[in-house]
C-alpha cells in the first residue's frame, strides 16, 4: 500500500535492493522452463550471513536458555515435541511412513561413520595405485576382446531328451563355474568389502560359559554385535548335536573392518611369536582369503588384553578370520592382502 | 522461439558435416583403428588378433625411459573441518543411542581403577574419552551440538584429551577447583601414572625450512623425484632405451642417477604413462629412419630408504628435488605437465 505512493523511481530502486533476483532475471527474449522456477528462489543463502558477534557466543547457553523458557511451566512430555517414527511399517500406502534409515529419528538409524582410518587412507593413496600397476595388461588400441557367449557345454546327439534340456554342467568335480577376471581398470582395483571372525565352540554344547566367553571376546575385538549359530547336523566325528548352539560369528563392513585389520596387521600378529604367516593355500578362487588364530593369539588383541582376567583363561577361544575382497581370483586377493601387510607361506594355491 | 531456436540448430547442423565427440576422437587416432580394420575386415572370426605394427617403418620416434620416482604419504591426512565436525556429531548421536558401557566387566568393585573410573565418569560424564563433556543420557542430551569457536571437534584436542585420560588419575582436577575441599581423603594422595610418550608432530623441521631435498617434508603427501638435467630443465630421471625392458632401464637409470643409496622398488613391468617430444626437424637415424621425436615411457618406483646423492652421476644431472604434485607444476614445462599430470597421485 504504501509502494503504490511512492514515485515510481523510487519504488523500483527500493524493489532491486530486496529482491535482487528480480533484476538478476530480467525479461529477456530468451524463455527457458525454468524460468518460472527462478522467480521462486530467495535471494539470500544462509552462508552470505554474517556469523553471530564474538560476545553473543560466548554468552550463548543452550541449557540456561532452555531452562529459562520453561521456568515456572511444567516441561511437557517428550511424546508432545519429539517425533516418533511408526513401529511398523504399514505398506506403502498408509500415511504414516517411516523415516529414512539415515534420519537419526529412524527406528533402524546407526550412528557413523565415526573416523576416517588409516588403513583406507592408504589403501587410496598407495595400495591401490599399486596394485593397478602390478595387475594392469595392456591391449593395443583397437583390440577387440574374444566374444565368450556360453562356458557351458550343449546337449549334442539324436536323443529327442536332449531338446530344450539345460546346459550340461561344467567339467570336472565342481557345481559351479569359476568367476571371469575382467580386464584391470581404475574402476574394478580389488578393495576390502568385509571381515568376518567366526569361533567355533564344540564344548558350549555341554557348557554355555563357553559360548558367552566366545560372543564377549568376539565383540570386544570386532565392535560388534556377534551372532550364535546353532549345528544344523549332527556331526559324531566332531561331536555336534543338531540344534546346539556352537558358534559365534560377527560381520565387519567398511570402517570396522579397516580397524580391525589395522589392529591386526600392526598390533597383534607381531606379536605372535615364530608365526609363519596366513597359509597361501588359503582362498576360495572368489577372493576370500581365511585364515586361523589359536587361542593365545587372540589373547594377544589389545581389547582382551585390558581385562584379561575378567575371561576365564581356559574358556578364550581361537577364531577363524576371513577377509572377504571383489577380487575376482585368489592371485588378486593375494597380492591386495599382501599390500596390507599379511605375509603368506607355502604352497600357492591358484 | 523455441522452434525457431530447433531450426537453426537443424540447419547449423546441417552446413557442416556433423560427427559426435567419440567419433571425432576415434577418426583421428588413425593410426591404430586403421590397422585394426585393416585386420578386422580380413577375418572377422578371429576377433582377438591384436593389430600388427605400420607396415612401411620409414618414420620413428626415439624411445627413452623414465623413473618415477615417488614416497607414499606417511601420515594420515587433514581433516576438513566440516569431516571433524561430522565425526564428532556422530560420536555424540552414538553415545545417545548405545548401550550403557559395562563397568562391571571391565573395573571390579571397589578397585583403585574403579574409584578413578567414577572420578573421571563426574568430570566428563561420559564414558568416550575423547568427545567432550557431554551426557548422552538425561535430560540434557539434547544438548550435543558444540559452540561456535569450542575445540572438541579437533583432532589435536582429542589427542591431548587421550594422552591426559591415560597420564592423570581423575584427582588433579579436583585439588584445584576447591581448597576447602581438601578435606576428603583423595586429595591428599596423589597417583602417579607412567608419563606416556606423545606422537610425532605432523609438522616436521624440513617443512618449516621448507627443505626440497629432504624426504621428511610434507608427510601428508606423495613426494616425486624431480631431477636438473644438462639443459636446466626439471623432469623425471630419463634415459635412451638400451637393448632391455623398460624394467629393467628403470633399475639402470635409478643406479646412474640416484646413486646406489637409495632402496627402491619398481612397480611392476608396464609403464604409468608416456610423454612425446616432436623435434622441429625430422633427423635421420643410423639404420636410416626418419626420427620425428622422442617418446619416454615412465615407470612407477616407490622409495623404501635412503636418499638421492647425485655425485659423479653418469646422466649429467645436476640438481634434484622431491616435490609434490603441485609443486612439481611450477617447476616442469608446460608441455611435459600436461603428459605427466594424470600418473601423479593427487595426495
Amino acid at each position: 500500500m504504501a509502494l503504490r505512493e511512492l514515485p515510481l523511481r523510487t519504488a523500483s530502486a527500493f524493489c532491486s535492493h530486496v529482491r535482487p533476483v528480480a533484476q538478476l532475471v530480467r525479461p529477456s527474449f530468451r524463455r527457458n522452463s525454468s524460468s518460472e522456477a527462478l522467480y521462486g528462489i530467495e535471494p539470500w543463502s544462509p552462508f552470505s550471513v554474517p556469523p553471530p558477534s564474538e560476545e553473543l557466543s560466548k554468552t550463548f547457553d543452550p541449557v540456561a536458555r532452555s531452562k529459562l523458557r520453561r521456568r515456572g511451566k511444567r516441561e511437557l512430555p517428550p511424546s508432545r515435541y519429539q517425533y516418533r517414527p511408526p513401529k511398523y511399517y504399514r505398506g506403502r500406502l498408509h500415511p504414516h511412513q517411516p523415516p529414512p534409515v539415515s534420519d537419526p529419528s529412524s527406528r533402524l538409524f546407526q550412528p557413523g561413520p565415526f573416523s576416517l582410518p588409516r588403513l583406507e587412507q592408504t589403501y587410496q593413496s598407495t595400495i591401490a595405485p599399486d596394485v593397478l600397476t602390478l595387475t594392469y595388461q595392456h591391449y593395443p588400441p583397437g583390440y577387440r576382446a574374444p566374444k565368450l557367449d556360453q562356458r557351458l557345454r550343449e546337449w549334442t546327439g539324436e536323443s529327442p531328451y536332449f531338446r530344450n534340456r539345460p546346459l550340461r554342467p561344467p567339467r570336472g568335480r565342481g557345481d559351479h563355474l569359476r568367476l571371469l577376471t575382467p580386464p584391470r581398470t581404475f574402476r574394478n582395483v580389488p578393495k576390502i568389502t568385509k571381515v568376518t571372525i567366526h569361533s567355533m565352540v564344540p564344548e558350549a554344547q555341554e557348557n554355555s560359559a563357553h559360548l558367552h566367553v566366545a560372543g564377549m571376546i568376539v565383540q570386544a575385538i570386532s565392535n560388534i554385535r556377534a551372532t550364535t549359530h546353532k549345528a544344523r547336523h549332527n556331526v559324531v566325528g566332531w561331536g555336534l548335536r543338531e540344534g546346539k548352539y556352537v558358534s559365534v560369528t560377527a560381520n565387519m563392513e567398511r570402517e570396522d573392518a579397516h580397524h580391525f585389520l589395522a589392529k591386526l596387521v600392526d598390533v597383534v600378529l607381531p606379536r605372535i611369536k615364530e608365526w609363519k604367516g596366513v597359509p597361501a593355500s588359503s582362498g576360495d578362487g572368489a577372493g576370500n582369503m581365511t585364515f586361523g588364530l589359536t587361542p593365545d593369539q587372540v589373547a594377544l588383541f589389545p581389547e582382551v588384553e585390558v581385562n584379561y582376567d575378567a575371561y576365564p583363561p581356559k574358556m578364550i577361544p581361537g577364531c577363524h578370520i576371513t577377509i572377504q575382497t571383489d577380487a575376482t581370483n585368489n592371485k588378486d586377493a593375494r597380492l591386495l592382502l599382501q599390500a596390507i601387510g599379511l605375509p603368506f607361506f607355502g604352497k600357492l594355491n591358484d | 522461439m523455441n522452434a525457431g531456436q530447433q531450426t537453426t540448430r537443424r540447419l547449423a547442423s546441417r552446413a557442416g558435416q556433423s560427427i559426435c565427440r567419440s567419433c571425432k576422437d576415434t577418426r583421428a587416432r588413425n593410426y591404430a583403428s586403421a590397422a585394426a580394420a585393416a585386420v578386422q575386415t580380413e577375418d572377422q572370426i578371429a576377433q582377438h588378433v591384436p593389430p600388427v605394427a605400420q607396415i612401411s617403418p620409414s618414420t620413428s620416434y626415439a624411445v627413452n625411459a623414465g623413473v618415477v620416482l615417488s614416497r607414499p604419504p606417511q601420515i594420515t591426512r587433514d581433516l576438513h573441518p566440516f569431516e571433524s565436525a561430522f565425526f564428532l556429531y556422530q560420536r555424540r548421536l552414538n553415545e545417545r543411542l548405545a548401550l550403557p558401557f559395562t563397568r562391571y566387566f571391565y573395573f571390579k568393585k571397589r578397585t583403585p581403577a574403579d574409584l578413578e573410573w567414577k572420578r573421571k565418569m563426574r568430570q566428563r560424564l561420559t564414558p568416550a574419552r575423547d568427545i567432550g563433556r557431554y551426557k548422552g543420557y538425561g535430560e540434557e542430551a539434547w544438548n550435543d551440538e558444540i559452540l561456535v569457536g569450542a575445540k572438541e571437534s579437533d583432532l589435536q584436542w582429542q589427542v591431548e584429551r587421550l594422552l591426559k585420560d591415560s597420564e592423570q588419575s581423575g584427582i588433579e582436577g579436583q585439588v584445584e577447583e576447591g581448597g576447602e575441599g581438601s578435606s576428603t581423603p583423595n586429595a591428599g594422595k596423589k597417583v602417579e601414572h607412567e608419563p606416556v610418550e606423545r606422537p610425532m608432530p605432523r609438522v616436521t623441521e624440513a617443512d618449516l625450512k621448507n627443505d626440497v631435498k629432504s624426504l621428511n617434508r610434507a608427510l601428508q603427501r606423495t613426494l616425486y623425484l624431480l631431477v636438473k638435467n644438462k639443459e636446466g630443465h626439471w623432469m623425471f630421471p630419463q634415459d635412451k632405451l638400451a637393448n632391455e625392458t623398460l624394467h629393467a632401464a628403470a633399475h639402470r637409470i635409478l643406479g646412474l642417477a640416484g646413486g646406489v643409496n637409495m632402496n627402491t622398488w619398481v612397480v611392476g613391468n608396464v609403464p604409468i604413462g608416456h610423454h612425446q617430444q616432436d623435434y622441429l626437424e625430422p633427423t635421420k637415424t643410423a639404420s636410416g629412419l626418419n626420427e620425428f621425436g622422442l617418446k619416454t615411457f615412465f615407470m612407477k618406483a616407490r622409495i623404501m630408504a635412503g636418499q638421492a646423492n647425485l655425485k659423479d652421476n653418469k646422466l649429467g644431472l645436476t640438481d634434484f628435488k622431491w616435490l609434490a604434485k603441485d609443486e612439481i607444476q611450477k617447476e616442469v614445462d608446460r608441455k611435459y605437465w600436461q603428459s605427466i599430470k594424470n600418473m601423479l597421485a593427487e595426495r
